[in-house]
């Protein structure tokens, strides 16, 4: 039998409140790549990664990493979230966000050291940070955070990594900065999933894609999967069935 | 008919000071009720929270300045210490980069602490007693009276109805813009409603309440009365008027209520007054309109529409293969829901289906193909993967949604080639 996927994720389907907003996504990313995940707004990108994270709670389905539920693989399965998502007045300074990335390495009592203070160094440097290792984060730029948070992924010497809009509302040296950083990643053997709301770069950016509107439209190498018709169906608004239907899952009763 | 004096001898007479104890409390709650009214739906609750602590140092510099604890001195103590509060909380807001709950957390509880200090080290010379303010003195409420009208009158009871009264006013006359700036402060504030006065003014309405209301139950209670009785109507009620005249009616019945449940059980009354106030909360969770119970039965109307659908579905199938209908029918839950089939005229004995079982249990297999062939061709599942989703959601498609899904998918057959029973 050949190796099982990286990445697997079977008929997972997810729901807030009771109303499904993800229906059913198949999906198995065989080797490492720069894997996009592509659709409109409220399409369910960040919801699909959240779900195979384990943060949110899956209705159906299951997803394996090598084969095996993220509890057995944790430490190698890293996460970049949105950047809205985090206080950014909290009191750390650059080097301890990325020195939070080794933690699961260094287990209970155990203090950080001077070669985990400067392999995060490091990691700063990797993304070009070096500069503002003991700046507040607070006084970054868009821009410089989302790197900071990278240098955070690469400090957990992940193997597959998801990264929720890594590229959104960032300068252009940042974001040509991160892209770099990220295909040295994939380079290296390692998994990239990026959750990505463009559909312009996403065509010379990444090596797979997966068009998500509520459902999985498509998926496979970036070429194939970005047709025109594939592209009609993921942004036409195919997805008022399944809306109407989540809607009566929600209540508990038949739609009209 | 009970009459006036009817009224007064019950309240006097009913052992004595037990009436006009319970009295105060309800008009000193009612009030608590219609400004925690507005505090609550403008998610302000914290603030009347900070607002009923931090006005102790300026009721105790009004004290010391001659005033009695309930009087106007006080009052005006008491407002310039709510908006000194509010001030200062926006202050460290602002400009001290805390967040809002953190603000007006260190600065209610600084004043109150200083109004405690302020207070032990007055203490012989003002007639106030530490213990007092945070659980208050209702049961001695009756023995401080003034005449009026040749009736003795608790004083507590009528500054409890000289308040009540003038925020009701106060209130009416305000009505509409109260309502629009709760609502939307911004959008009021655009069309020249006094949108900041109606804020200070309901601050101010805190303060007065509270001091009204400090003698009766004390500080710590007094939130309890601001908070619960509306967070407990906004689960009931659906209009603004609606809430309030149900916090209201709340607030007065456990006034009534906990004081005569502390008397028998010779506890403290304002304290039990907030207990029955939170007893009543946990029953509204129960039984509001999403409440638990409605949630729960909600779920079990369901599960049993699944179980009976699912028994009629596979009569159907056994009748379309002329097999025997599977063991699953005939166990468990399906066994009474096939029973209870039967009653209802669905099922004749045998699991055999009866006619109009026989139009119910197609359009559930209609509704299931019909999805099957919908995640065929517009998820791309597997064959292998159809059925399981299709056997969830042959419970939720209606009549109109299986209409458009045929229309659609324009075929006689799913994608396992069974044919799709025609919509009747």
């Amino acid at each position: 039998m050949s190796a099982p996927p990286l990445l697997e994720l079977h008929d997972v389907t997810v729901a807030y409140h009771g109303r499904p907003v993800l229906w059913h996504v198949d999906l198995a990313v065989q080797s490492p790549c720069l894997f996009g995940i592509i659709g409109p707004n409220g399409a369910g990108k960040s919801t699909l990664i959240k779900a195979a994270l384990g943060i949110v709670p899956l209705v159906e389905g299951w997803v394996h990493f090598w084969g095996k539920p993220l509890d057995q693989v944790r430490g190698r399965v890293g996460y970049v979230p949105q950047r809205e998502s985090v206080d950014w007045d909290f009191p750390v300074r650059a080097i301890d966000v990325v020195l939070m990335g080794t933690y699961h390495r260094l287990g209970w009592l155990r203090r950080v050291g001077r070669a985990e203070r400067e392999f995060a160094q490091a990691c700063l440097d990797r993304v070009g940070m070096a500069d503002f290792a003991t700046r507040q984060i607070g006084r970054l730029s868009g821009g410089q955070q989302q790197r900071v948070f990278l240098a955070r992924a690469l400090a957990q010497q992940a193997e597959i990594y998801f990264l929720d809009e890594p590229l959104a509302g960032v300068d252009a040296q940042s974001q040509q900065q991160i892209f770099r950083v990220l295909s040295e990643l994939r380079d290296e053997g390692k998994l990239v999933l990026i959750v990505h709301h463009d559909l312009r770069t996403a065509a010379s950016w990444f090596d797979r894609v997966a068009l998500v509107d509520m459902r999985l439209v498509a998926a496979g190498p970036t070429a194939d999967v970005l047709s025109r018709e594939n592209l009609a169906r993921t942004y036409s608004g195919h997805h008022e069935v399944l809306d109407e239907l989540g809607r009566a899952v929600e209540a508990g009763r038949r739609t009209p | 008919m009970m009459g006036i004096d009817g009224a007064v001898a019950f309240l006097t007479g009913w052992g004595g000071m037990h009436g006009w104890a319970m009295a105060t409390a309800a008009v000193v709650s009612a009030a608590a009720a219609v400004v925690g009214s507005l505090l609550v739906v403008r998610r302000m609750s914290l603030i009347g929270d900070a607002i009923s602590h931090a006005v102790l140092p300026g009721i105790v510099v009004g004290v010391l300045l001659g005033g009695r604890p309930g009087g106007p001195l006080a009052t005006a103590g008491a407002v310039v210490a709510a908006l000194v509060t509010v001030w200062l909380a926006e202050l460290l807001r602002s400009k001290g980069r805390l967040s809002e709950d953190a603000a007006a957390g260190v600065v209610f509880t600084t004043l109150f602490a200083a109004g405690v200090a302020l207070l032990s080290a007055a203490a012989s010379r003002v007639d106030a007693d530490p213990g007092c303010v945070l659980y208050g003195m209702l049961e001695l409420v009756p023995f401080d009276v003034v005449e009026l009208a040749g009736v003795e009158i608790p004083r507590a009871f009528l500054t409890g109805v000289v308040v009540l009264v003038s925020l009701l006013v106060a209130l009416w006359s305000t009505w509409r813009w109260q309502v629009a700036t709760a609502f939307d402060t911004d959008a009021a504030a655009v069309v020249g409603i006094p949108a900041r006065a109606m804020t200070v003014g309901l601050l101010c309405a805190t303060a007065v309440v509270t001091v009204a209301s400090f003698e009766a139950v004390g500080a710590v209670i007094v939130v309890a009365m601001l908070v619960v009785p509306a967070a407990t109507a906004e689960l009931l009620a659906t209009t603004l008027v609606g809430l309030m005249l149900m916090a209201t009616g709340l607030a007065v019945t456990a006034a009534g209520g906990g004081y005569l449940v502390a008397w028998q059980l010779e506890t403290n009354a304002a304290g039990m007054i907030a207990a029955v106030l939170g007893v009543g909360y946990g029953v509204a969770i129960l039984v509001s309109r999403e409440g638990i119970l409605a949630r729960v039965s909600s779920m079990l109307r369901l599960r049993w529409r699944v179980v009976c659908e699912d028994v009629l579905a596979a009569a159907w199938r056994a009748e379309e293969t002329g097999q025997a209908v599977p063991g699953t029918s005939r166990r468990g839950v399906a066994l009474v829901a096939a029973w209870w089939l039967e009653r209802r005229g669905r099922l004749l004995p045998g699991l055999v289906l009866s006619p109009q079982g026989r139009l119910e249990a197609e359009m559930v297999v209609r509704s299931h193909r019909l999805w099957e062939t919908w995640l065929g061709r517009h998820v791309g599942l597997p064959l292998d993967h159809l059925h399981p989703p299709a056997e969830w959601i042959e419970h939720y498609l209606g009549a109109e949604m299986r209409q458009r899904l045929e229309q659609e998918m324009a075929t006689l057959a799913d994608p396992h080639g069974s044919a799709i029973p025609p919509e009747r």
